[in-house]
């Protein structure tokens, strides 16, 4: 039996939760109402270090409507959960009366409104034993680790080829901290009945909320129930169970009634995780040619005192280029900071931006068109292994991206072109994404009426995940689309791994198609008339000796105008060509390429959370001091898909869920050289480094 | 939970006196800065007096001034057509700040009274004179990017954030006010307080004084003028610095917007423009003489300058 897939799948289908989004119709999590629900209120550290001396909540406890205040003295002893992919769980809240960040819970104030709740956090009255902050990677009582994660890389001889190369650069780059800030603030309701705990949470995995809170609970995953059918954004700070939704949890416990706790948005600042500052030195060796003899990438950025997750930011195999020399460093140092996390393209933005700026220089240094330079050095095999890629569409996107961007009709020396006063500068970045998949499950259930359902415990959180399960099962099942259910985002459903990591689509998309496959089997051999026939499917990583999965690939080209007297920059044209494998709905895939310049943009351009220098405490965590882009920002971004499905799975696809982001910064600060002959090394591009 | 009173008065006169009798009440209009500031709790009034029904929404030509009610939004402004013909620095300054939505709510009286956008006097949990007199000042080590370089005290460097009222005191405008004594008028150049050592005072008005209105002089027919605003991002940003130019002629008014801690009148860079017209980079080096920048701030000092020549030379230039 082959089934096609064609019309739907490839087609620009538009979202099918489009109209339920709309019309507010679709259940977020902060949607959620049980008759008898309480709200929960936090109480935050406003020091970065120390430990509560006093903690005084009579007031807030004789405060209108409010059923308990909790606090570490108080709250129930609590476990850590298992650790994942990602790194251990986050610190279980409210167990001791150490201070290690501002921003750090201290108490829950729950009441019956929430704004009850939130007069009465104000009159929890916290007295603290100040200790002096660690706040700078550089201060010498920090904790360094080196190679925490055990990702650090030597091949050959990097430092021997340093030595020896005919062309050096050497350059030190640096990342500030940023902050996720998706649209939808973070919310848990939490219920229990008995030892049976619901949970509706703002998760990108359903799956690793439930075991974090079993673990937290010490009670088995088949007791806990997380639903996540809608989630207003992510971009990474859902992948954990942060301890807001322990808090939830345990006040639900405490009060013996549901209990809502929607984060604010000073809170989403340290609550959620973010991309931590780096500082990065690049050491490039290369012929005068353009050959790259050696990469040597080394970074630092900070982590928690108690808490830290899995992180890379030196890219994997240098980037994939081939380089016969290359070693990747990266260390972490404990400060007295918010936890970090994972914002979209955690790690491989940052070091990206290092890596593709470096190699502007290299390129500028050798009189060598950017876009050759890295055409010369394209990896043909993954530099890890020497295995060959299972696709290879790197070089089709810098020649198409190219092509549409006019790049080679560029006067190559900075300083060169203008557009009245302003400076022009074109720039390029190229990209090669990592792979990931994760193993996944999958329900089909075709109804007597012809219809059926797909089911996965798979978030959505604005990516199209409905929408491309539905195209994929119509397209297997050979039904109309409106004849296809989708239902997301509930831990009864099949286990599904993570909306992240760019891959989910990969994983999700396999296991629905062996579902679809396993069902249509079982019709074929008969079954009942009048009742529901049911398939389950899998897909699982391949496991692969003589290839090297190949994640996304691309090739971002901007154009960019500075003034020279008041340094105002403005990006005027972006352009990227993506090689994602098999693009299940082109229309999505773009808006997701989109999505992530967008952010590129905001990295390039003006993100950065701002602590102050001697408290550390977040200065800046509301949305009118924590500039992201807005729409006079964004200029016109060109998508272009190059490539086909990829032969690894059976569904041919890579995912491009982050691609999106990474290129950009690289690609604008390499456009602000050629524009102004100014290299600068630090985000954000802001004035006062262009005047 | 923290309790308000609100009452909405219909007279001018019973909105004065609503205030005079209550030293926690506050005038309530837009609302676009001081509902947020009263939530994070940087303002606290009890009492509201809402102030959106008075009859203060008329704009009138009388041939000289032109008289703008204290409620006319700043969108509403922007969009007459006397501004737009004569007026284009006090257009282009409406339309530089906030978003359409906060410029359909936001009114010419409360802009003029807007708060700094100072995280520290934003933020409760730290130190701030303005806010809380005696406390003193984390932005003096703290986070200062974007703070203030001009009119600064030891006590407070917050940059007052208003780009209309930049404009406004380049073009002499004059606030009417009523209060509990009867109606009066300030210059605007003499209505804000530069911060000395009473940071908290940010302007003349005392307790119970309305803002009925600015008049806006018309300067002469053939008059260029323009609002230069520079910003981290194309849209919805405050200034790091800007520069409102009105060239009458044989007269140049300048202000400097984003980089003092009041709506900066540049006095020393019109003198030099009085003897020599065109001496554009004299004139805006003579204003930042005397900046005084910190840490992080000392771009501005540079950025003031060249937005100040580059406005100049856009519409003084003969």
């Amino acid at each position: 039996m082959t089934r096609t897939l064609a019309p739907l799948v490839g087609a620009a289908l538009d979202r099918v939760d489009g109209a339920r989004k709309v019309a507010g119709a679709a259940p977020y999590p902060n949607d959620v109402r049980y008759p008898d629900l309480a709200y929960a209120a936090l109480v935050r550290a406003t020091i970065s270090a120390g430990r509560v001396s006093g903690i005084e909540t009579e007031g807030a406890e004789g405060a209108p409507g409010v059923l308990t205040v909790i606090t570490h003295l108080t709250a129930p002893r609590l476990s850590r959960g298992p650790a994942t992919s990602i790194g251990p769980q986050p610190t279980p809240p409210l167990q001791g009366d150490r201070v290690d960040y501002d921003g750090q819970y201290l108490a829950v104030v729950v009441a019956g409104t929430r704004e009850q709740a939130v007069a009465a956090a104000d009159l929890v009255e916290v007295r603290y034993e100040v200790d002096e902050p660690v706040l700078r990677t550089e201060d010498p009582r920090a904790e360094r680790e080196e190679n925490p994660w055990h990702f650090d890389t030597t091949r050959g001889d990097p430092a021997g080829a340093l030595r020896t190369a005919e062309v050096r650069v050497d350059s030190t780059y640096t990342t500030p901290h940023l902050t996720n800030n998706p649209l939808g603030p973070f919310t848990t309701v939490a219920r229990w009945d008995g030892d049976d705990l619901t949970v509706h949470d703002s998760t990108q995995h359903t799956a690793n909320t439930r075991s974090a809170l079993a673990g937290v609970f010490g009670i088995p995953e088949e007791r806990v129930r997380v639903l996540a059918p809608f989630v207003g954004g992510g971009f990474g700070a859902g992948l954990r169970s942060w301890p807001h939704v322990t808090v939830a949890a345990m006040a639900a416990r405490v009060v013996g009634r549901p209990v809502a706790l929607e984060l604010t948005r000073p809170e989403m600042f340290t609550g959620t995780g973010g991309r931590p500052s780096t500082v990065q030195r690049i050491r490039l060796g290369s012929t005068v040619d353009g050959r790259l003899v050696a990469i040597d990438h080394h970074a630092e950025y900070p982590a928690a005192m108690d808490d830290a997750v899995r992180y890379r930011v030196t890219p994997r195999g240098a980037g994939a280029y081939a380089c016969p020399n290359f070693a990747a460093r990266d260390v972490q140092v404990r400060l007295n900071v918010p936890p970090t996390g994972h914002m979209r393209a955690p790690g491989t933005a940052e070091g990206l931006f290092a890596l593709e700026c470096a190699l502007d220089e290299l390129a500028f240094r050798l009189d060598i068109d950017p876009v050759d330079l890295r055409l010369r050095n394209v990896a043909e095999v993954d530099p890890e292994n020497g295995r060959p890629w299972t696709t290879t569409g790197l070089r089709e996107c810098y020649r198409v991206g190219a092509e549409r961007f006019g790049w080679y009709g560029r006067s190559p020396a900075p300083c060169s072109m203008r557009d009245g006063h302003r400076m022009v500068g074109y720039g390029m970045a190229g990209v090669t994404f990592g792979w990931t998949m994760m193993p996944c499950r999958a329900a089909a259930t075709l109804h007597p009426d012809g219809t059926a359902t797909i089911a996965t415990s798979a978030t959505d959180i604005g990516t199209g995940t409905y929408t491309i399960l539905t195209q994929l099962a119509a397209d297997l099942l050979d039904l109309p689309p409106d004849w296809v259910r989708v239902e997301l985002g509930d831990t009864r459903l099949p286990k599904a791994p993570a909306a992240g990591g760019s891959g989910l689509t990969a994983a999700v998309t396999n296991a629905v198609q062996d579902a679809c496959r396993n069902l249509l089997e079982i019709v074929r051999n008969g079954h009942p008339r009048g009742t529901d026939v049911r398939a389950e499917g899998a897909s699982a990583p391949p496991e692969r000796e003589d290839v090297a999965p190949s994640g996304a690939f691309a090739a971002v080209f901007a154009e960019v105008r500075v003034d020279p007297d008041l340094g105002e920059l403005r990006v005027v044209r972006l352009v990227t060509a993506v090689d994602g494998g098999r693009i299940m709905n082109p229309k999505l895939a773009a808006s997701q390429i989109i999505g992530g310049t967008v952010g590129g943009l905001g990295m390039a351009l003006m993100e950065r959370t701002t602590p102050d220098p001697g408290s550390g405490r977040i200065m800046n965590a509301n949305l009118g001091d924590y500039l992201v882009p807005v729409h006079a920002d964004v200029p016109d971004v060109d998508v272009l898909f190059v490539g086909g499905p990829d032969p690894l799975t059976p569904m041919g696809v890579k995912g491009v869920g982050e691609v999106g982001v990474v290129g950009v910064a690289p690609a604008v600060a390499n456009a602000v050289h050629h524009a102004t002959g100014r290299r600068l090394r630090a985000l954000p591009l802001t004035v006062e480094n262009l005047l | 939970m923290r309790t308000l009173e609100y009452v909405r008065v219909g007279e001018p006169a019973q909105a004065v006196a609503e205030l005079a009798a209550d030293p926690a009440a506050a005038f309530l209009a837009g609302g676009t800065t001081q509902l947020d500031l009263m939530k994070i709790g940087t303002v606290t009034a009890r009492r509201l007096v809402d102030i959106t029904r008075l009859p203060l929404r008329d704009v009138t030509f009388d041939g000289g001034d032109l008289r703008v009610g204290a409620l006319v939004t700043m969108e509403r402004l922007a969009r007459e057509p006397v501004v737009a013909q004569r007026l284009p620095v006090l257009r282009d300054a409406l339309l530089a700040g906030a978003s359409v939505q906060l410029r359909n709510a936001a009114t010419i009286g409360g802009n003029l009274l807007q708060r700094t956008r100072c995280p520290y006097f934003r933020d409760v949990a730290t130190a701030c004179n303005k806010r809380d007199p005696g406390a003193g000042c984390a932005a003096l080590e703290g986070v200062h990017r974007n703070h203030a370089i001009l009119g600064t005290s030891p006590h407070c460097i917050a940059t007052h954030p208003s780009d209309l009222a930049v404009a406004l005191v380049a073009l002499d405008a004059v606030v009417r006010l009523l209060g509990p004594d009867g109606p009066r008028t300030v210059p605007l150049t003499g209505f804000y307080l530069p911060p000395d050592d009473t940071p908290r005072l940010e302007t003349v008005l005392r307790h119970g004084d309305l803002v009925t209105g600015v008049d806006i002089p018309l300067p002469a027919q053939g008059t260029r003028s323009g609002y230069l605003k520079v910003r981290d991002r194309a849209s919805y940003d405050f200034a790091l610095a800007s520069a409102a130019v009105v060239a009458d002629p044989g007269r140049t008014r300048v202000a400097l917007g984003g980089v003092a801690t009041v709506p900066w009148r540049a006095r020393r860079a019109e003198a030099v423009l009085r003897e020599a017209p065109e001496a554009f980079v004299a004139a805006a080096g003579a204003e930042l003489a005397d900046a005084e920048p910190r840490r992080d701030n000392g771009y501005k000092v540079e950025l003031a300058r060249r937005t100040l020549i580059r406005a100049l030379s856009t519409w003084a230039a003969p």
